[in-house]
């Protein structure tokens, strides 16, 4: 199988079936990162687009010190993080008109309603950087160096992020729950 | 190890990312330490539940479709990049229109005003034209009445004698016609 560089060496060239091989290959990886960072639908699909749209006009830039992946993945936190911090401002300017366009649920396939509520909650108010490390640590298994590479920090960063993350939490979760 | 260090390896130990020597030394605290067993348990049990959560797939339709959506788009920021480096020509509006005109029609006038002015000296120094008296200025002037209008004709005839006010004549008919033209399409 080809590599991504190899597949991006082809695009950059003209052949447009390297495209559709390299959207192809991360395009749910993409998605689910951002459906976890914004947690609905449309904004995931629209979000998912513009990395894959972003990357391809920039491809030049592309400095191949990391993986194609790793470089996707960049591109789609930092327009995640712009979009959140665009609703959030949303929400500080009318709050009656964000209520109304609230995303749906995360977490609709958790079992239990009420521990869905609660660990959506818990997830949804941890910072925007511990949610980053949590979701790229629990989700997408990536070892804390690449996770300090696709957030621009270092790897011990990267590390406290995701235990501030799981103890906070752990925290929330045994408040509620009565957990050991 | 004591408890609060155990705690710093809670995670790693969970997730299996730590060195087989310091997985024996958690292990044997937690056979002996129920606090520590009570702590792991619960981060455990975190980890397990916020694994739980899935993101649900929206279908086959939407992958195959996927690539083909960021290709139009990827076209369509193409082509916006292109018109940003290089501007389509937009339409010139009346506003721009006399503002980009006014420099040329400011210097007919000012190039106008000078010729005038000078031709106005040569020929009261040559006393074609009277110099203005008192009266001349607040009356009509009755000399410039007299004076004959010079043809084609007359102009060529003058030419080897008074070469200046033919050119003066000349170039007052040619700067009419240019503030007809200009003045014209207004």
């Amino acid at each position: 199988m080809e590599s991504d560089t190899q597949l991006l060496d082809r695009y950059a060239a003209g052949e447009e079936s390297a495209f559709e091989e390299l959207v192809r290959r991360h395009q749910k990886t993409i998605y689910d990162l951002a459906y976890r960072m914004l947690e609905n639908h449309a904004d995931a699909a629209d979000m998912a687009q513009k990395t894959f749209v972003q990357a391809f006009l920039h491809h030049r830039s592309f400095k191949r010190e990391s993986s194609f992946r790793t470089w996707l993945y960049q591109i789609g936190l930092n327009l995640c993080r712009n979009a959140l911090r665009d609703r959030a401002r949303l929400a500080h300017e009318d709050v009656e008109e964000v209520t109304l366009t609230a995303p749906h649920d995360t977490f609709a396939e958790v079992a239990t309603a009420e521990l869905k509520d609660r660990l959506g909650e818990a997830i949804r108010a941890l910072p925007t950087r511990q949610r980053e490390a949590l979701v790229l640590r629990v989700y997408h298994n990536h070892a804390f160096a690449e996770i300090g590479t696709i957030m621009s920090c270092s790897e011990g960063t990267a590390k406290a992020n995701y235990h501030h993350a799981v103890d906070k939490l752990r925290r929330v979760l045994v408040a509620g729950e009565g957990l050991p | 190890m004591t408890c609060s260090e155990i705690k710093e390896f809670t995670v790693p130990y969970l997730e299996l990312d730590l060195e087989p020597a310091r997985v024996q030394e958690i292990t044997i605290h937690l056979d002996r330490c129920a606090q520590c067993r009570v702590e792991m348990e619960a981060v455990r049990q975190v980890l397990v539940r916020v694994k739980g959560v899935t993101v649900p797939d929206p279908g086959d339709q939407f992958w195959s479709e996927f690539p083909g959506k960021v290709r139009q788009e990827l076209a369509r920021a193409q082509i916006k990049g292109q018109s940003d480096v290089t501007p389509l020509r937009k339409p010139v509006s009346a506003h721009s229109w006399l503002r980009t005109s006014m420099w040329p029609m400011a210097l007919a006038a000012s190039v106008l005003l000078f010729i005038g002015a000078w031709s106005l000296k040569g020929l009261v120094g040559q006393g074609l034209v009277q110099a203005p008296t008192e009266q001349t200025v607040v009356q009509t002037p009755q000399g410039s009445q007299d004076l004959p209008h010079p043809t084609d004709a007359d102009l060529e005839a003058y030419w080897d004698d008074d070469p200046d006010t033919v050119l003066v004549e000349m170039a007052a008919r040619l700067d009419q016609r240019t503030v007809d033209r200009l003045f014209g399409d207004i």
